[in-house]
């Protein structure tokens, strides 16, 4: 078997560009989300990002606060009870970001009519409604002809509305498991990630813990994303942190708040980025970042009985470290 | 308020909500206050309610307190079912087959029509602008006002949030009035209430315009209408809606362990 595990820079390097269609999760506000690729991308200096998201989660508040992105499409855009998305709200109120709205629904209908190459996708939800007439991206056409154009049912004849298909550039998407080789299994809600990965031109996982390939053969039935779509595979405990990963671990409910409070100004944002974006060097320092007491108590949550059935399976930081580097050898 | 019991306005509302909901349902609950109206029915009058999340967790009650979002661990420790948005919203909900969603508003319309979008000086215009406050956007309550066979607005009784019409339609309620939802063929029959922190309005019949059906002990009439941004009209069946009692009190206290509801 091939491993695909590389470091989370080299696969930034490798996977993203200014202006690309970014997408990840496609995870909730406060679950599953490679929150850490966000991260990534700004020690890199991506710009200019077409962010296609679910949901807003942290990593676009924080992708948004920074300014590096220029256009995004999501369903959703708060971060539901921690409130409002400060950074992107910032971005989007002073005009520096477009944002076209959809619905929990709609985006997920849109990966999925990307995944099956469908010129377009039938809607009988968004018709009616601003989500249909407005358009952030055309904001000249009213009511808007380019976002969710009227289509004429060929078996009735009534009138229905045409979602436009999703084909991002890039998915960076948070799974809880992955073997090597990039076979993932998700703990919690998929939300859209199955659509997503199969949507995307490239893949790569973030994965909270690597299984030994057996775990992948003992559970098939519940690998939703297969090897054989994915590019990469990058190792990184608390990848969704402060978000949670159901099985793993808990929100860090004093980080949500804290995170977001500091993303509504722009020196808020300054010291959020010097300390949690530039400040850490590799794994380690991100868990000091953390707290390693925090950390601990954040495994210890009433959703990780459900990682049980997975733990013999699961690789040891220096069982991956060595599997990294064959792959660099080679 | 009854010398006995002592609950919050929010609590009156959670409770109205509640009672909307019937045992045996399928039943979809948004996060938050949504969340623990439904969650209240199931422990208090619908033990057979099928309730699941529009991140399709499905057979689950909160753990811990009120879940920071509909796939928090708080919501993932007790599931039956793990799957996706485009089972419980597509599946579930555009399918036709949901009973009763219940979603949360900024802003209400006469036509029972809901902005969670943003809040923009004035009219729009025909040049879209962004607002000068952004909201959530529509989420899952746009597919849920499209597909359920009819679902509640929760929202808080105050004149900024009750418009005569509102400035984006984030998700449809009964659009211009009368029958001018049918022309989009939705599968959803639109909503039946709006739930308020004074009161309860419904759809008047034929003309589908939101008319006051009940006031709560705590207010009247005329504190509603006053908090309402279009001229109310009042049920000739509107009356007292009863005041919760003790044992829907302590069955609502025990789904919202944190007490997110008891702030006055």
């Amino acid at each position: 078997m091939t491993s695909k595990l590389i470091s989370l820079s080299e696969a930034a390097r490798r996977f993203a560009w200014d202006g690309m269609q970014y997408a990840s999760g496609a995870a909730l506000p406060v679950g599953s989300d490679a929150v850490i690729f966000g991260r990534e991308l700004l020690r890199q200096k991506r710009k200019d990002l077409h962010a296609i998201f679910h949901c807003n989660s942290q990593q676009l508040n924080l992708l948004a606060a920074a300014g590096a992105v220029t256009k995004a499409e999501c369903g959703f855009s708060a971060l539901e009870v921690f409130g409002f998305a400060n950074g992107l709200r910032r971005a989007v109120e002073s005009g520096q970001l477009a944002l076209e709205d959809y619905s929990n629904l709609s985006m997920a209908l849109r990966f999925l009519g990307g995944a099956l190459n469908w010129p377009f996708v039938p809607a009988t939800v968004n018709i009616g409604s601003d989500l249909q007439h407005r358009s952030a991206f055309a904001p000249d056409e009213y009511p808007a002809r380019s976002k969710i154009p009227a289509v004429v049912d060929p078996f009735t004849g009534r009138e229905y509305g045409a979602l436009k298909p999703l084909r991002p550039d890039l998915a960076a998407i948070h799974v809880t498991l992955a073997d090597p080789a990039g076979n993932a299994i998700i703990l919690g809600t998929e939300w859209s990630r199955t659509e997503l990965s199969r949507a995307a031109k490239k893949v790569v996982l973030i994965a909270d813990s690597i299984v030994d390939p057996g775990c992948i053969r003992q559970f098939p039935n519940l690998v939703r994303i297969p090897d054989i779509i994915v590019e990469a595979v990058v190792h990184w405990p608390f990848a969704a942190w402060p978000q949670g990963s159901p099985g793993m671990y808990d929100i860090d409910e004093s980080h949500m708040s804290f995170m977001n409070k500091a993303l509504a100004t722009e020196e808020g944002t300054a010291a959020y980025l010097r300390d949690f974006v530039e400040g850490f060097d590799d794994h380690d320092s991100f868990l000091d970042l953390i707290g390693r007491d925090k950390a601990k108590a954040l495994s210890q949550g009433s959703s990780s009985f459900l990682l049980d059935p997975y733990r013999r399976w699961i690789l040891t930081p220096e069982d991956v470290a060595g599997l990294a580097a064959s792959e660099l050898a080679a | 308020m009854s010398a006995a019991l002592d609950y919050s306005r929010q609590e009156m509302m959670a409770i109205a909500t509640g009672r909307e909901i019937r045992d045996g349902e399928l039943a979809i609950f948004g996060v938050g206050l949504s969340m623990l109206a439904g969650f209240f029915a199931q422990a208090n009058h619908a033990p057979n309610l099928r309730s699941m999340t529009e991140g399709g967790v499905y057979g689950a009650a909160p753990v811990g307190g009120l879940p920071w979002g509909i796939e928090c661990n708080r919501i993932s420790s007790n599931a039956t079912s793990f799957t996706s948005a485009l089972d419980a919203l597509g599946f579930l909900v555009a399918s036709g087959r949901c009973d009763v969603g219940v979603i949360g508003a900024a802003q209400v319309d006469k036509y029972g029509n809901v902005n969670t979008t943003g809040i923009w000086d004035g009219e729009i215009g025909p040049h879209y602008r962004p607002p000068k406050t952004r909201l959530p956007g529509a989420g899952g309550a746009n597919d849920i006002a499209c597909g359920a066979k009819r679902y509640i607005i929760m929202v808080t009784h105050e004149p900024k949030r009750f418009a005569e019409k509102v400035t984006y339609v984030s998700s449809p309620g009964y659009l211009d009035g009368g029958d001018s939802r049918a022309r989009h063929h939705f599968v959803g029959g639109g909503p039946s209430a709006i739930i308020t922190t004074l009161g309860i309005l419904r759809p008047e019949p034929g003309t589908n315009e939101f008319v006051l059906d009940g006031w709560f002990a705590f207010s009247g009439i005329e504190e509603i209408k006053a908090n309402t941004g279009w001229n109310l009209k009042v049920s000739p069946d509107a009356r007292l809606i009863p005041e919760p009692t003790a044992e829907e009190l302590a069955n609502l206290r025990k789904v919202d362990q944190t007490g997110a509801l008891r702030k006055k």
